[in-house]
């Protein structure tokens, strides 16, 4: 466990129920501990143990936490295994019960066995594991080579820890400045398929920073995971500082505290990016970018932290397409402004959308008729509203032409013609006649082309305004 | 989700529903007493009839207007929350079939589709028998025929995936249809023109064979009892097609049920959010609180949703006359820093409101256009609650971001103070601010952009240059430099040496630079940095310099991208009567006179640059010097007056000294030229020399 310090593991033993020995903990002692805790039951239920698995991990870690399950056995899938035979062939009666497999979070199964390679009862149970990985879609069976003994189940713990426990060991470059560095938790490839292409791609050993963003111009953007950026030593070491304790012997330098001495680019990343409360944009794979950013957990501790976008050029909407972002400076009006006052960001859209356009909606009840009031309150007030009055007429009225709805015209020019009537002795003669010129030109609608607007009539009183 | 079958949807819409749907508006309601409009607000039907009037006879929808109305609500939220990657195309069919748009992003829009509507007309009754609604649907089989844009890019792309595009649609017929039998006969000879069409498509370049449609047929009856036929679906007519038969009834069950339809079709999810305070209308010091109902990607709630299902059950809830879920959430007072700081999120995806004119929406629409984030909040079955999700507007699109809600394996992190570098406490970091706002990244203009992707010249691969060249020479401590430690001292030449190119005007400025600093050496003034480095405050004055003067050559040395990048070496190296490195052929060296005689040119330019470069002077005197003496300078035509009497030796002197120097040097240099093997001169001898000199690290003790 000395290549990731800060995975959390948990211990469950499972027989014909399971339990969870010790919840998941960064302290290795007390999983060791634990084990020791670890009692023989009654029967061997594989379903009951992926269950426990499951169960665990989504109450600790919800459905986003990519976790590996290593189920320990000792190669014989027990007893009612004809009934999980049936259960993991029939694809159709898992559907919907309570089957953990695939895990609801992205997981790697690993099953160990330790038994004889040529155990009779391997032979049987094989085939049953082999479906469960495939059912998860991600892992592997391991056996020891040859025969069983200490050596062999230890060559096979090695074996496991280096293929899906190896941490990660990369640069950091930003130009010529660079330093090297662990993620934690180790990335994972990306594996998935987009709308148009299926993707696949790993984190290279690599990371460039290709440019600078201000924190609030990038807004959150979703982010496929996260990992801590640690600084290695020269010797490729993580080291862990005890915490330091202010007017210790920082002077003195003993032994220990010499790699903290020894100054790290990161450090200085991650210190300028906080005081300009800015991120790096940096590229981690062929096509696919991230950001780097000082991040605090608490007040007192802060870090870099790396957040991957899911790859591709065009991964968030409002920063554009990320290949077309450039040196501002090279621009030739740098869009920040001579006193870093404006930005570029966020990239307007194009097409405004239905919420802000103001669009005509008639599938609901209320629709139509609020759409009708509001011609009538402007009518209400001519001349005054004579603008709004015929804005909201023309609205209604090419919607209701696109619509086929003709017969609406009609109605609305017999309720402008009814106001006209109850118009009051005190109403402005204006009043009269746009009402009359406005129920006129609705009636009129098949004679004309239905995409003219109707224009207020200009009266000797518009003048006047 | 590859190749989604919602890339590509026909509408085929029945252009004879000229039957009445039976929605009624009442055009009676809007005319009411002047005086009690205020006080009945809406359109209750509590209000007097005026007086002797001819009462209005009542406006009914037609079906086909129930439908356009229906299909642009469809339309509107698929359009909303996937702008150009869902694409819609309608064919309206009488007698015979009309195109009404296109799979350009140009006609996938309600605007557009508003006017293609508007140019068709209302619902024709043609005679009974001559509707061809099949020639509609084979229509549309063409259409879906004809690849997207992003189908054909794809399509065309030379990469192994280019073979493997697949073209998945899907076609709704929206029409009238009475008996089982009618919906049969369509579907058997949809299928056997699907299989006819692929077979021509194939022998075809510029059409794809439909790898699978999704028939639906959209039954759209009147209002009034339900439709007899239920709904039922065939989802495997054949490995090709999937059919279904829903039934959409006009009035007020239209909306929900339209709902349920593109939430199914486009894998939707509806989130409410509830406890919005708005003020009222009519009072408004009184607020009451309302619920939103938001349309976005299922997957929004897959964070939630996806775990333990008793945990969640209690979130889901379906609103009234809606036969699908609805997750409630929780309106929190949004903080008004929000946005500058960076949330932690796992997804974002566009919304749209479901009844979008309501006030209740666009009240929180335009709250978020406006920039506000509001963040939501899960409550958990034990009582506590969550921020789950938050709703923020980006560049004129609504999103709701997924945050994480379950505990972090990023708890408890080691400080960046705990690890490797974590105890050294003389980072430059005020300077590498700088040079991060040095380095900002924004979008470019499609004007400045090649069209391919893997060209070597993106602008994001510019940046990467520009950043490789800020920091060609880049001591992280200031322990690690003198140069850097000076401060505005050498302002002018740092931050213009890096630029890829210098004007001439520039290269007068760096050069002042280190002119300066040679006065200032030649007086004897102090560094005016507190020298922590190289070996602290012990240093003699001139150990000081010197280290200066090695850095900076150093720093010249790394940074010789053009000849006038060179010119500045040049004047240093002159300056120091040191061999210059001759990258540049003999027309464009230039030697010291040169040197003097640009600098006299730039002193007599324009007076705004002149008061410049004395302010530069002034900067560079000490405190200490009587201000007559620079105000004497700065009215001095001759640039190059005696100053610096302390020291007792005149730039102008100084300068002599190093013409001379360069005449002898030029000797030299000849001699070396014949000493060199074959007649070839190695070229940069002196950085390769210094490099030796100063391996391991820039530090070198004189």
């Amino acid at each position: 466990m000395q290549h990731c310090r800060l995975e959390f593991v948990s211990l469950i033993v499972f027989s014909s129920t399971y339990k969870v020995l010790m919840p998941f903990t960064r302290d290795f002692e007390a999983i060791k501990n634990a084990l020791s805790l670890a009692d023989e039951c009654d029967r061997t239920n594989l379903e009951v143990g992926l269950v426990g698995a499951a169960q665990h991990i989504l109450e600790e870690w919800g459905n986003g936490t990519p976790c590996q399950i290593v189920l320990v056995t000792d190669g014989n899938a027990g007893t009612g295994q004809h009934h999980l035979q049936k259960t993991l062939m029939a694809s159709h009666s898992r559907g919907g019960s309570q089957f953990p497999l695939p895990f609801p979070f992205p997981a790697k199964l690993s099953i160990i066995c330790i038994a004889n390679p040529d155990e009779p009862c391997l032979q049987t149970s094989r085939p049953i594991y082999q479906r469960l990985v495939e059912l998860n879609g991600e892992g592997d069976i391991m056996i020891p080579e040859g025969k069983l003994t200490r050596k062999s189940v230890t060559e096979m713990f090695e074996q496991l820890v280096k293929n899906n426990f190896s941490s990660y060991s990369g640069v950091l470059h930003c130009g010529n400045l660079s330093a090297p560095i662990t993620l934690s938790p180790p990335p994972q490839p990306y594996c998935r398929h987009h709308d148009f292409e299926a993707v696949r791609v790993s984190v290279d050993p690599a990371i460039h920073v290709l440019g600078f963003l201000n924190t609030g111009d990038v807004s959150s953007p979703p982010a496929f995971s996260r990992h801590l950026v640690l600084p290695l030593s020269a010797k490729g070491d993580l080291v862990m500082l005890p915490k330091s304790e202010p007017g210790s012997d920082d002077e003195g330098g003993g032994g220990g505290s010499d790699e903290g001495k020894i100054p790290s680019f990161c450090v200085l990343l991650h210190g300028g990016l906080k005081r300009e409360n800015m991120v790096a944009l940096c590229q981690v794979g062929e096509k696919w970018y991230g950001i780097l950013y000082s991040w605090a957990d608490n007040k007192k501790k802060s870090n870099l932290m790396l957040s991957l976008f899911v790859p591709g050029f065009d991964v968030i909407p409002w920063m554009g397409k990320l290949s077309n972002l450039g040196p501002a400076n090279l621009l030739p009006v740098n869009p920040y402004g001579p006193s870093d006052s404006s930005s570029p960001f966020p990239l307007k859209v194009q097409e405004k959308k239905s919420y802000a356009l103001n669009s005509v909606v008639w599938v609901r009840q209320g629709g139509l008729q609020s759409d009708i009031q509001k011609i009538l309150r402007h009518a209400r007030k001519l001349p005054d509203k004579t603008q709004s009055f015929y804005k909201e007429l023309n609205r209604v009225r090419r919607a209701a032409l696109s619509y086929g709805f003709g017969e609406l015209l009609e109605g609305l020019a017999s309720v402008l013609e009814r106001e006209c009537t109850l118009l009051p002795s005190s109403a402005h003669p204006e009043a009269a006649i746009q009402l009359q010129h406005a129920y006129e030109a609705l009636r009129n609608h098949d004679k004309k082309d239905a995409r003219q607007n109707i224009m207020p009539l200009k009266t000797t009183y518009s003048g006047n305004d | 989700m590859s190749f989604p079958t919602s890339h590509k949807t026909v509408f085929v819409m029945d252009h004879t529903l000229t039957a009445s749907s039976g929605v009624k508006l009442e055009m009676d309601s809007f005319s009411k007493c002047r005086s009690g409009s205020s006080s009945n607000g809406g359109a209750g039907p509590v209000h007097l009839q005026p007086m002797n009037l001819i009462p209005l006879r009542p406006v009914t929808k037609s079906l086909w207007t129930c439908a356009v109305e229906a299909i642009t609500e469809y339309c509107r939220i698929v359009w909303d929350i996937f702008p150009g990657s869902r694409l819609i195309r309608f064919v309206a069919v009488d007698k015979t079939a009309h195109k009404l748009s296109s799979w350009n992003p140009e006609d996938q829009n309600l605007t557009s589709l508003m006017n293609a509507f508007m140019m068709l007309g209302p619902a024709r009754a043609i005679g009974p028998g001559k509707l061809d609604l099949f020639k509609g649907l084979r229509t549309a089989i063409e259409i879906l025929m004809e690849p997207s844009a992003v189908q054909h890019e794809k399509r065309t792309s030379l990469t192994e995936s280019a073979t493997k595009v697949l073209n998945k649609g899907r076609i709704i017929l929206v029409t009238k249809i009475d008996t089982e039998e009618e919906v049969k006969t369509l579907k058997d000879k949809f299928h056997d023109t699907l299989l006819y069409l692929n077979k021509v498509a194939a022998a075809t370049d510029n059409l794809m064979a439909i790898n699978h449609c999704d028939l639906v047929l959209l039954n759209l009856w009147p209002d009034g009892p339900l439709c007899p036929m239920p709904w039922r679906s065939w989802p495997d007519v054949s490995t090709i097609m999937s059919c279904e038969f829903t039934n959409l009834q006009g009035g007020v069950s239209l909306a929900p049920k339209l709902c349920n339809l593109v939430l199914k079709h486009y894998d939707l999810a509806s989130t409410t959010v509830t406890g919005i305070p708005m003020k009222e209308e009519q009072n408004a010091s009184s607020s009451a609180n309302y619920d939103v109902e938001l349309f976005h990607p299922a997957a929004a709630h897959a964070a939630i949703l996806k775990g333990i299902p008793t945990e969640t059950a209690h979130l889901k809830t379906y609103r009234e006359g809606a036969d699908y879920e609805t997750v409630t959430l929780k309106w929190c007072t949004p903080r008004s820093n929000a946005n500058v700081e960076l949330q932690h999120c796992s997804s974002a995806y566009r919304i749209t409101s479901v009844d979008v004119n309501s006030r209740p929406s666009s009240c929180l629409t335009n709250f978020l256009l406006n920039g506000r984030w509001v963040m939501l909040e899960m409550p958990r079955k034990s009582g506590s609650k969550v921020i789950s999700h938050m709703l923020a507007c980006h560049g004129g699109d609504i999103y709701i971001h997924t945050m994480y809600t379950s505990r972090s394996i990023l708890e408890d992190p080691p400080s960046i103070s705990e690890g490797c570098g974590g105890r050294v406490t003389d980072y430059r970091i005020p300077d590498f601010g700088e040079f991060l706002k040095a380095n900002k990244l924004a979008p470019y203009p499609a004007s400045a952009l090649s069209s391919d992707d893997n060209a070597v010249s993106t602008p994001l691969v510019k940046s990467r240059e520009q950043l490789s060249r800020h920091t060609k020479y880049w001591p992280i401590t200031l322990s690690a430099t003198s140069l850097f430690t000076l401060g505005p001292q050498v302002e002018p030449l740092t931050t213009l040496m890096v630029k890829s190119t210098l004007t001439d005007d520039e290269v007068v400025e760096c050069k002042q630079v280190i002119l300066c600093l040679m006065s200032m050496e030649a007086r004897g003034d102090p560094l005016p940095s507190p020298m922590a480095g190289r070996g602290g405050k012990g240093m003699k004055r001139e150990d000081q310099y010197r280290a200066v003067w090695a850095e900076l050559e150093q720093y010249l040395q790394v940074h010789l991208h053009t000849a006038a990048h060179e010119k500045v070496l040049k004047c240093f190296m002159d300056c120091h009567n040191k061999a210059s490195t001759p990258e540049y052929k003999g027309d464009e060296k230039v030697d010291i006179d040169q040197a003097l005689k640009e600098l006299d040119d730039y002193n007599f330019m324009t007076e705004r640059e002149k008061q410049e470069f004395n302010m530069g002077g002034m900067k560079h005197v000490p405190s200490d010097l009587p201000l007559p003496e620079s105000k004497r300078r700065r009215s001095a035509p001759p640039p190059l007056t005696p100053m610096g009497r302390s020291s007792g030796v005149s730039l102008l002197t100084l300068w002599e000294n190093k013409v001379s120097s360069e005449q002898s040097r030029r000797c030299l240099e000849f001699q070396g030229r014949l000493r060199a093997e074959g007649n070839v001169t190695k070229l940069y001898i002196n950085l390769q020399k210094d490099k030796d000199k100063d391996d391991g690290g820039p530090r070198k003790k004189n």
